[in-house]
């Protein structure tokens, strides 16, 4: 990537918010009219931070791939995907092109065992229709989808253990 | 009786909370070191500590009865505190201490069978006046005798395991067409959590508050009751923020529930600490709903505004010691807050979030009260909850101690896991919960957003993701030289980074 022709990146947040920044990067941001300085730090008592406006934010990267990262802020986690302007206006090209159809994965919120399965492939699914049972710490949890749509594949398997973020049905959005 | 040494049936932070005030009353104590963590804070408590975690076992030992009263005997335990949770309120268990000379700490065998199963409880509270919702005569066995109760009390209607509690084998049903599937789900989980698949039903009660009366009792029939706590701050029946007292109870209500509270007591002559549960509608109007015959996790709250150790009570009371205090010394003063800090992703609707916690640190003060299990280091396993810490806050007042815990939690200092405590610092900002206006029903009709961030942590964190990309992909130095310290990549990046695969 040549570096020499970025003026700057945008930060786009996974609900669709836009923070830019100017290349190259500053410590400083200028909220009005002034300029604070943030920092990232890192001590032997408090692990990783952001030091900002005299106060400490503990921060942690959960994952990075490609431009895409997950940043856990305050015990708050954000997804971002870090966008240069060329970068920025081919996404809204493909995006335009590319409509709204699309395959939803529900994955496993978290680790547990699978005590029933509610749909099979073909099922008509509504919209907070449980999809599995996941037993996890001592409850049972209903799996309900997050969408309208039609089960294309189901990867759950009745009484199975499952890790977090396992793939547990897929299905076509209507 | 004479109790000289407590088996502590129990870990995390109920094990540390008694163990302290049997170090203060001179009492010996014997933790059980487990497979699952054999490092746990808890133990570095304990005056002996009973290693267990050789054994690979099925059950966790808190669990296994017969092998707690084997360690009681071989390390010569008087007593044996079943905390909460495990065999807390397991009548069998009491029992069997008692068969073996061993104290239980805890209410009589009979006491804790009546109340653990909630239709004979219901039964008993009937008869004895006490108002409780309506509902079926006794358990239900099937689907179509589940819609005919409920087609004659009209919906909607809860499904409650006889043997439950804390929310397992309950479910709302709101019409019909739920019931075959929801009475299924509630059977089954039942039968899972307390081998015991029966259930019955009652009205369900449209947003109440929950208001639970703290009951000590002694073994000469002397009850007392030291105030209520307000626990409507709940998640699918699992309570998050406690506060002691209610500020929907003035004090002829107080006296009303808590003279009630105690009759109910004295009908099973209950003694030991233990807990009344109601619920309050909205015309004030209250309904038994179960008792607790335990410690409870909120005990903290009403420790902190009446001045009174629990845990010094139940030991005491279980050595045959008469109350020596009296309806008419309970004090209530001050307002105390508890929010549950647990491994929990609130974004993720609450999901358990297990692993190792590698940074902690608590505030303290004057007003603050932390009961914890786990320090720097400790992880929050999946065998068991996933408490990380109680900050109890305490005030002049309500708005004091809201105040006060808004202070507190920015002092909360915890990496490694995601916690509940965004989730409360948008509680303490809450406009309806600031006034006392919410009920049960508040976490999942009036909040909008489950967490708080102030104006400009989204935006540092925008930041950090550009500065991440800047330097994996814009810069000419190697990708592996760490931010501004010039170190090597940090390890908690490349610990977080492994874990994923």
């Amino acid at each position: 990537m040549n570096n020499l022709q970025i003026k700057k990146l945008y930060a786009l947040s996974s609900e669709k918010r836009k923070f830019r920044f100017a290349l190259p990067l500053r410590n400083k941001i200028r909220i009005g009219k002034r300029d604070y300085v943030v920092s990232l730090r890192s001590d032997e008592k408090y692990g990783t931070y952001i030091f900002w406006k005299n106060r400490k934010y503990p921060v942690e990267i959960v994952r990075s791939r490609q431009n895409k990262y997950e940043i856990l802020f305050n015990d708050i986690s954000y997804i971002f995907t870090v966008e240069t302007p060329f970068s920025l206006q081919r996404m809204k090209v493909l995006n335009s092109k590319k409509g709204r159809a699309e395959n939803e994965s529900v994955k496993a919120p978290m680790p547990g065992k699978l005590i029933d399965i509610c749909v099979r492939e073909g099922s008509e699914i509504l919209r907070g229709q449980p999809l599995v049972i996941l037993e996890a710490m001592k409850m049972q949890n209903e799996i309900q989808s997050p969408v309208n749509g039609t089960v294309i594949k189901v990867l759950a398997r009745p009484n199975s253990n499952v890790m977090k973020d396992d793939i547990l049905v897929e299905i076509k959005v209507h | 009786m004479k109790i000289t040494k407590i088996l502590i049936a129990n870990r995390g932070e109920i094990a540390i909370r008694i163990m302290k005030t049997a170090t203060k009353l001179k009492i010996k104590t014997v933790a059980v070191r487990t497979a699952a963590e054999p490092n746990a804070m808890y133990l570095s408590f304990a005056d002996e500590i009973f290693d267990y975690s050789e054994e690979s076992t099925e059950i966790p030992v808190f669990l296994d009865i017969e092998k707690l009263i084997e360690i009681a005997l071989t390390t010569g335990a008087d007593a044996i505190h079943p905390g909460y949770g495990f065999l807390a309120e397991n009548a069998y268990f009491a029992d069997k201490c008692l068969d073996n000379k061993i104290s239980f700490i805890g209410p009589s065998p009979d006491a804790i069978y009546k109340m653990g199963n909630k239709t004979i409880a219901r039964k008993i509270a009937l008869a004895h006046n006490i108002p409780v919702a309506m509902g079926s005569e006794g358990n239900i066995s099937n689907e179509e005798e589940a819609i005919a109760v409920a087609e004659k009390i009209g919906y909607p209607v809860i499904i409650k395991a006889a043997s439950g509690g804390g929310g397992r084998g309950m479910r709302i049903v709101r019409k019909s067409e739920e019931m075959e599937k929801l009475f299924v789900i509630a059977s089954k989980e039942a039968e899972k959590a307390f081998k015991d698949p029966s259930v019955f039903i009652e009205k369900y009660i449209e947003n109440p508050k929950h208001i639970e009366f703290q009951i000590l009792g002694d073994k000469k029939g002397n009850v007392i009751h030291l105030g209520e706590r307000e626990c409507s701050i709940q998640r699918k029946h699992q309570k998050l923020l406690e506060e002691a007292p209610s500020g929907a109870l003035d004090d002829r209500l107080r006296e009303i529930m808590g003279s009630t509270a105690v009759r109910i007591a004295k009908a099973v002559g209950y003694y030991s600490a233990g807990t009344v549960e109601f619920l309050l509608d909205s015309e004030k109007n209250f309904y038994f709903m179960e008792m607790n015959t335990r410690i409870q996790v909120e005990h903290p709250v009403t420790e902190v505004i009446t001045g009174i150790d629990l845990i010094e009570q139940q030991i005491r009371i279980a050595k045959g010691e008469e109350l020596k205090i009296r309806q008419e010394d309970i004090k209530l003063s001050g307002w105390a807050i508890e929010c549950r800090i647990n491994a929990e992703d609130v974004q993720a609707g609450f999901a358990p979030d297990p692993g190792k916690i590698d940074k902690l640190s608590l505030p303290s003060g004057p007003n603050i009260r932390i009961d914890t299990g786990v320090q720097a280091g400790s992880s929050i396993v999946p065998n068991y909850d996933s408490m990380i810490a109680k900050l109890i806050v305490s005030g002049k007042n309500r708005k004091e101690a809201i105040k006060n815990c808004k202070m507190a939690l920015d002092k909360v200092w915890i990496k490694g896991t995601k916690t509940t405590l965004p989730f409360f610092r948008m509680l303490v900002r809450n406009q309806k919960f600031q006034d006392g206006d919410f009920t049960t029903a508040f976490i999942e009709k009036d909040l909008e957003k489950y967490y708080y961030n102030s104006e400009y942590e989204e935006m540092l964190a925008a930041w950090l993701a550009t500065k991440l990309f800047v330097e994996e992909n814009l810069q000419e130095t190697s990708i592996q030289i760490d931010f501004e310290n010039g170190k090597e990549l940090s390890p908690w990046l490349l610990n977080k980074r492994i874990n994923q695969f």
